[in-house]
């Protein structure tokens, strides 16, 4: 016969002492977990989130990010012509030649946009002199993508929409922030302006990408940015193409022509692969969980023992009373898997606290800030949960073990 | 008995929670050197002879953007530079390497460069053949061993930023400087396979003498303002640092980790310390009885506190300085602990626990493994693919993890303390648990 859940529950409960330390422990651990793990997912989830279907995506062979990739206009000129991208009504073939730049700006000082509960955390930090009191520091420079664009371009990505302000008007040194990164970037206020290459550009309006790369990048007129910075050649060719077989076609054909060292691919599958930057942080997550899970296997080992000894007599009446073994052990399980549930719950509930709230790095593939936001997907609830369990009935196995093998007569000895 | 001696029996008396206890402490403070070092890694300028004399010099817009070639003249005349050279980060895919490769490659002018790389040690023979062959390359120590290059082979790279693929050939081997993987070839092979642009990279400097470094930064920002390519000549640490700025939020939310690993730690060690206490609220209450004072009582719990915290720091600082500084050595050190854990496992089986044994050997596995990666990559190079380098557990870390294992100790044992203080003798007799 199996002992009541209730049994095991309430035991955890009873020594509320020690188990708000593990659950706290093993909460800690599970939020490490989750809040890493969100940070690549929602790297991925920008990156997966760009591009349209009907667009090809052309860059030069060898290069892994558009804004490294460089190709000529003699290129240009030939592949425009090709048969397999679509016209507009006007018979013009929907094909756009971007020119990339990465340009390096002043940030915003950092305004205090953090919650209460940061903001009283950080006083005890800096009461306990383990932070320093705030400085009014400058925010730093990042690096910011700038991408010269035609009307073409504006309607092979209709993700992008303006938000504030208008488009700019090409032949003017005007340009369209991303709304995100305007929070970030000093002189992005519609209207202001900030000077860069000679150039002085007038901020007109604030484009917004739906939550895909394109939040961080900077749009202006193509010819002014090839002007300004002075390129004679172009970053990266997108192109429409009317329906999937001359999606293969343009790819086979502009991969097969020895003439161009061009790589195309659907704009989908390119930017699902520009992920570089979540690696590292998903291998520190996966170390850390690791890590921490050790540490916190021992401490949950240390929480049961301790129950387990305390209730030494007790066990041995359950014995007694004709409670078979495995039954004991399995009620013990049960309590470690019900404390490091707990713990996952409550390292989730804090995790998601901070879903869906904006961040920035560089990003590898464009070296350039990237936008992108906390993602707590319900996959990395469920593996966080897990985790926790795995955790709690790990540590709970050699204490459940030893309990069920104490002799009965001495377990009812036992003071 | 001498109070010593109780209080290391008393620590002791339960084996396994004491083991778990240090183990647990240990493995955190790992944790956090691991951290720090890391961060150091990532975020500290480099610091060798020649960085505080070193400027670079970019193009203002940003670092891809290319600088005009005949700044050199205008920066030749600048009073106060001992040398100018171009530096170019070619930033080549090696071939075999797919996505990523750990070392940088820079386009240099060999005959310029050499008062910039003062720390390289380049046997003079094949500086000669390196000036002698447009084609050539010098390559670091590092790199050279990790790819079991020698003095003659033929490298391809495929240009990333650069629209042009090139092969060097392997004529020296250097080191001796801060950071020797990278691959130094002809700035003059790179304009030829581009078609001769008449740009370079980046300016790298060297200033006279230290004092004259920000005169000397000033100057080329000045000579340049206002023409058609303006720089930014900032120090070397000054770059780097500015690199690092671009990490943005990531670098806050390592230190914030620390922090909540920091936090976790504490909460275990007063949770063990609390119910090593609890379990003997009668003996102390009998150690009062007979005379002992309050002070005395808490010499011995804090004592027992910090001893098992201290020991804990021992074995994670220390590990972590073992494993990161000699590798090899601390994987053989966990293939004994997996070897006595096997050991263990046999000892079991023949004793029949059947259960616990084949535990023993699920313990011992990953163990094992862990500690054949460890030897068999030798470095953290090997390891991390190149990535890290040094991975430097300085003397400043190993202090902190003591003070933090101090802290730790004295939080631990406060809860405790004041239990005991509170208690009167004959409540303390009465408890049972």
């Amino acid at each position: 016969m199996a002992l009541p859940i209730k049994y095991s529950v309430r035991n955890a409960l009873v020594r509320w002492r020690s188990t708000i330390a593990t659950v706290l422990g093993i909460g800690l651990v599970v939020f490490v977990f989750v809040l890493l793990q969100s940070l690549a997912a929602g790297i991925e989830k920008s990156s997966g989130n760009t591009g349209d279907r009907r667009n090809v995506m052309i860059v030069r062979k060898g290069s892994t990010a558009e804004s490294a990739s460089l190709i000529s206009r003699e290129d240009f000129q030939q592949i425009r012509y090709f048969e397999e991208i679509a016209r507009n009504e006007n018979g013009e073939a929907v094909i756009s030649a971007d020119v990339l730049a990465l340009v390096n700006l002043p940030r915003k000082p950092p305004e205090d946009n953090s919650s209460a509960f940061e903001r009283r955390l950080s006083k005890i930090l800096i009461a306990l002199h383990l932070k320093d009191a705030k400085k009014p520091v400058s925010g730093g420079e990042a690096n910011v993508l700038l991408r010269g664009v035609t009307a073409r371009g504006m309607e092979l990505r209709p993700q992008v929409k303006i938000v504030a302000g208008r488009w700019f008007t090409p032949g003017k040194r005007e340009i369209v922030v991303s709304a995100k990164l305007a929070r970030r970037f000093a002189n992005f206020d519609v209207g202001q302006s900030f000077r860069s290459g000679n150039a002085t550009f007038t901020v007109v309006g604030w484009l917004d990408g739906g939550g895909s790369a394109f939040d961080s990048e900077c749009w202006i007129d193509a010819d002014e940015c090839r002007s300004v910075f002075e390129r004679d050649m172009y970053s990266s060719f997108l192109a429409r193409v009317p329906d999937a077989k001359s999606m293969s076609n343009l790819v086979a054909r502009v991969e097969g022509d020895r003439r161009f060292k061009l790589k195309a691919e659907s704009e989908v599958e390119y930017y699902r692969k520009q992920t570089m930057t979540a690696a590292p942080i998903k291998w520190l997550g996966g170390f850390l969980a690791v890590m921490m899970s050790v540490g916190a296997v021992f401490a949950a080992m240390n929480t049961m023992y301790a129950a387990v000894g305390a209730r030494t007599r007790e066990i041995g009446t359950l014995r007694v009373l004709g409670f078979r073994r495995r039954a004991v052990v399995f009620a013990l399980l049960l309590e470690g898997g019900f404390l490091a549930l707990m713990g996952g719950v409550l390292g989730c509930v804090v995790a998601y606290h901070w879903n869906g709230y904006t961040t920035a790095t560089m990003g590898f593939e464009t070296f350039s800030e990237i936008v992108f936001q906390f993602t707590v997907t319900p996959g990395l609830i469920v593996k966080g949960l897990v985790f926790a369990v795995i955790v709690g009935i790990i540590g709970t196995l050699l204490p459940a073990i030893r309990a069920s093998r104490l002799p009965v007569i001495d377990a009812l000895k036992a003071i | 008995m001498t109070l010593a001696t109780f209080i290391v029996k008393n620590a002791l008396r339960n084996k396994r929670r004491a083991t778990l206890s240090i183990l647990s402490v240990a493995i955190s403070l790992f944790l956090l050197v691991t951290l720090q070092v890391a961060m150091r890694e990532l975020m500290n300028p480099i610091n060798d002879e020649g960085s505080s004399l070193r400027i670079i010099v970019r193009n203002k817009v940003s670092l891809a953007q290319p600088l005009p070639a005949r700044q050199l003249q205008v920066l030749d005349r600048i009073p106060g530079i001992v040398a100018v050279s171009p530096f170019s980060f070619f930033g080549g895919l090696y071939k075999g390497d797919e996505k990523f490769t750990s070392f940088a490659q820079f386009a240099v002018d060999p005959k310029r460069c050499g008062p910039l790389l003062s720390d390289a040690k380049l046997p003079p023979e094949q500086l000669q053949a390196w000036l002698a062959d447009r084609t050539s390359c010098i390559v670091g120590k590092l790199t050279v061993d990790r790819y079991q290059l020698k003095i003659g082979d033929r490298m391809q790279f495929t240009g990333q930023y650069y629209p042009c693929d090139l092969e060097l050939k392997v004529v020296g081997i250097y080191q001796g400087t801060a950071d020797d993987r990278n691959v130094m070839f002809h700035q003059s092979y790179l304009d030829e396979s581009l078609g001769k642009p008449g740009t370079v990279g980046t300016w790298w400097v060297r200033a006279a003498s230290v004092d004259e470094a920000p005169l000397v930064t000033d100057r080329i920002n000045k000579a340049f303002a206002n023409s058609s390519a303006e720089v930014r000549a900032e120090s070397e640490r000054a770059f780097v640092l500015g690199f690092v700025s671009m990490w943005a939020n990531i670098k806050t939310l390592i230190t914030r980790i620390s922090v909540v690993v920091l936090f976790a730690l504490v909460l275990v060690a007063v949770s063990t310390m609390s119910m090593a206490i609890r379990e003997r609220f009668r003996e102390l209450a009998i150690l009062k009885a007979l005379g002992f004072k309050r002070r005395e009582l808490f010499a011995f719990i804090l004592a027992e506190s910090v001893g098992l915290a201290v020991a804990g720091a021992l074995i994670g600082g220390f590990g972590a300085w073992l494993v990161f500084t000699y590798m090899r050595v601390g994987g053989i050190v966990l293939a004994l602990v997996a070897l006595g854990l096997f050991a263990m496992c046999v000892y079991l089986l023949i004793k029949r626990q059947w259960l616990t044994g084949i535990l023993a050997l699920f313990a011992a596995m990953p163990v094992a493994m862990l500690g054949a990666t460890l030897a068999q990559a030798g470095s953290i190079q090997g390891l991390t693919n190149g990535m890290f380098l040094l991975f430097e557990v300085t003397p400043q870390m190993l202090g902190l993890v003591f003070v933090v294992a101090g802290v730790l100790g004295v939080l631990a044992a406060l809860a405790p303390m004041i239990a005991v203080a509170r208690t009167s003798v004959v409540q303390g007799l009465k408890t049972l648990d």
